[in-house]
């Protein structure tokens, strides 16, 4: 009887944490929805492309507008994105803890047409490795510095409250 | 056996000198062929020199001819060994007559896709230039062939083999020049493409496990702007800046020479600074690629680093020596031992068995006094 007891005392921790559990980008901060998005949550969300040419090698990434991912969050869009939420901005995070922030106007397509992408395919292939799970594609941008691979976090961070 | 007649004897010898000029013909006109993985771009190729078999089998033929030196004693591939991924494996190079080069051969591979040439040459960017170094220079002598050309031209015109490869990648009257010499050379080099490493095949074409755990880890290392960073100097597909088909030439060598700070950069090695003369340049020399690099030792311009340990041991500590032009790249890692052996199981991922053996790029010649 005690021999059971102490089984199932030990399989509780088990069954309660979660196991091979699928890797996710958080979008946390001043966000009315905190959300942990998965592979899975980001084909369920309208998709779009974004191809891209470096050193001669174009590759063709899949995956979500930031703008989308912001509205599912509950995040300032269009005309309420005005007056002192226009002084917030999201800070993106990779897995080893490199940062670069966006402004909410910038990935907002009511204030200018940018193609920043949170992408979970290349070329039709889950991402992987270096590049991480998920990453952003700024697709606008000239250097690639804020195309952040290994993507881990998304941060609205609301500078004037 | 009937005796041909003159005539006959004639029209023979023309039939036979048409099909050879035909066969000449067809070999130069042979459209080149960039047999690459998908997706990789093809490299530039000059429009006075484009890429034909015929030439490219010329070239191979005078990469490997060691009387294309002052001596019988040195060909190009002397200083560039296929089976070292086309270094020599010295610390410093050594010409024809033993005099050292300040600094270490570079691998040829993917030579093609170099923005500038050499170790710290910003304005050099033409392969078939940049042959005319090894063979004329004098300082160091390497081949020392100046002064010595047209002897070597009129070896070259004697020469069966050449009779038969020259008419057919240079179909033109003037067939035996030395400007045709350094296309056809630089032809050969710039066919050297690599791309079918281990990592290739895990990057690239879907083979998850052509790579071994630790070199996955050393990937995300090496890729890490917080931790290693090495891509920051040895980015892309190349680990290293590309020119390709259709790009722009690189400006002013922006984002191409670094200093590292591995050593005191005294004469003449003050890497592009012997070019441009600003005291900023001092000690900047080109990040090359690192495809092959397990296979490439000793390393950087000197062959100060004898492995690719102290490599790794001297860009963690953000490069040895302090020095005013130091990249700001560089900074001191934190890296455990596990880290370092990842990284370097990474770098031996890169490396193209293939390539080696490969006779496309292998030495022709049966006869030991031209290898």
């Amino acid at each position: 009887m005690f021999h059971r007891l102490w089984l199932l005392l030990c399989l509780i921790p088990v069954v309660l944490l979660p196991q091979g559990s699928a890797p996710a980008v958080q979008v946390i901060g001043a966000v009315q929805h905190p959300l942990q998005l998965t592979a899975d949550d980001l084909a369920t969300m309208p998709r779009a492309t974004v191809k891209t040419t470096s050193n001669g090698m174009e590759t063709i990434y899949e995956g979500v507008w930031m703008y989308e991912v912001l509205k599912r969050a509950g995040v300032p869009q269009g005309t309420a994105l005005r007056g002192k939420a226009l002084a917030s901005y999201v800070l993106a995070e990779a897995q080893d803890g490199y940062e670069v922030v966006f402004s909410l106007a910038e990935l907002d397509p009511s204030f200018i047409d940018n193609e920043v992408l949170l992408a979970d395919t290349a070329n039709g292939k889950p991402l992987f490795g270096e590049q991480g799970r998920f990453r952003l594609v700024a697709g606008r941008d000239k250097p690639g510095a804020r195309s952040v691979r290994m993507l881990a976090k998304l941060e609205v961070v609301q500078l004037r409250k | 056996m009937p005796k041909q007649s003159a005539p006959g004897l004639m029209s023979t010898v023309c039939r036979a000198a048409c099909v050879a000029v035909a066969v000449a013909l067809a070999l130069s006109a042979a459209e080149w062929e960039w047999t690459l993985p998908p997706g990789f771009p093809r490299p530039p190729v000059p429009a006075d020199n484009p890429m034909s078999k015929a030439k490219v089998e010329l070239g191979r033929h005078l990469f490997y001819d060691r009387r294309m030196s002052i001596n019988g004693k040195q060909s190009c591939a002397s200083c560039h060994r296929q089976e070292l991924a086309f270094t020599d494996g010295r610390a410093r190079a050594e010409g024809a007559t033993g005099q050292t080069h300040p600094r270490s051969s570079m691998s040829l591979v993917n030579v093609a896709y170099a923005p500038a040439l050499t170790w710290a040459n910003p304005v050099l960017d033409s392969l078939e230039e940049q042959a005319l170094v090894p063979m004329l220079g004098d300082n160091p002598v390497e081949l020392g062939l100046n002064g010595r050309e047209q002897a070597f031209l009129d070896v070259v015109k004697r020469d069966p083999v050449y009779q038969r490869l020259f008419p057919a990648a240079f179909p033109d009257e003037n067939r035996f020049t030395l400007q045709n010499i350094t296309r056809a050379v630089a032809a050969f080099e710039r066919s050297i493409v690599s791309m079918r490493s281990p990592y290739d095949r895990y990057r690239w074409a879907g083979e998850l496990r052509a790579i071994s755990d630790a070199a996955k880890r050393g990937e995300i290392l090496f890729f890490s702007s917080e931790r290693a960073a090495c891509f920051r100097c040895h980015g892309g597909w190349n680990f290293s800046a590309v020119r390709f088909e259709g790009s722009r030439p690189a400006v002013d060598g922006d984002g191409l020479f670094f200093n590292t700070g591995v050593s005191e950069y005294e004469p003449p090695n003050r890497g592009i600074y012997e070019h441009t003369g600003r005291t900023e340049d001092i000690g900047k020399f080109r990040a090359p690629t690192l495809r092959n690099i397990a296979l490439t030792a000793p390393y950087m311009h000197d062959g100060s680093l004898r492995t690719l340990e102290e490599v790794i041991d001297h860009y963690a500590v953000g490069g040895k020596m302090d020095h005013a032009n130091k990249s700001k790249i560089l900074r001191k890692l934190q890296l455990t031992e596990s880290d370092k052996e990842d990284l370097i199981e990474f770098l031996r991922s890169l490396t193209d068995e293939d390539l080696l053996r490969d006779p496309r790029w292998s030495d022709p010649w049966q006869d030991p006094k031209r290898r």
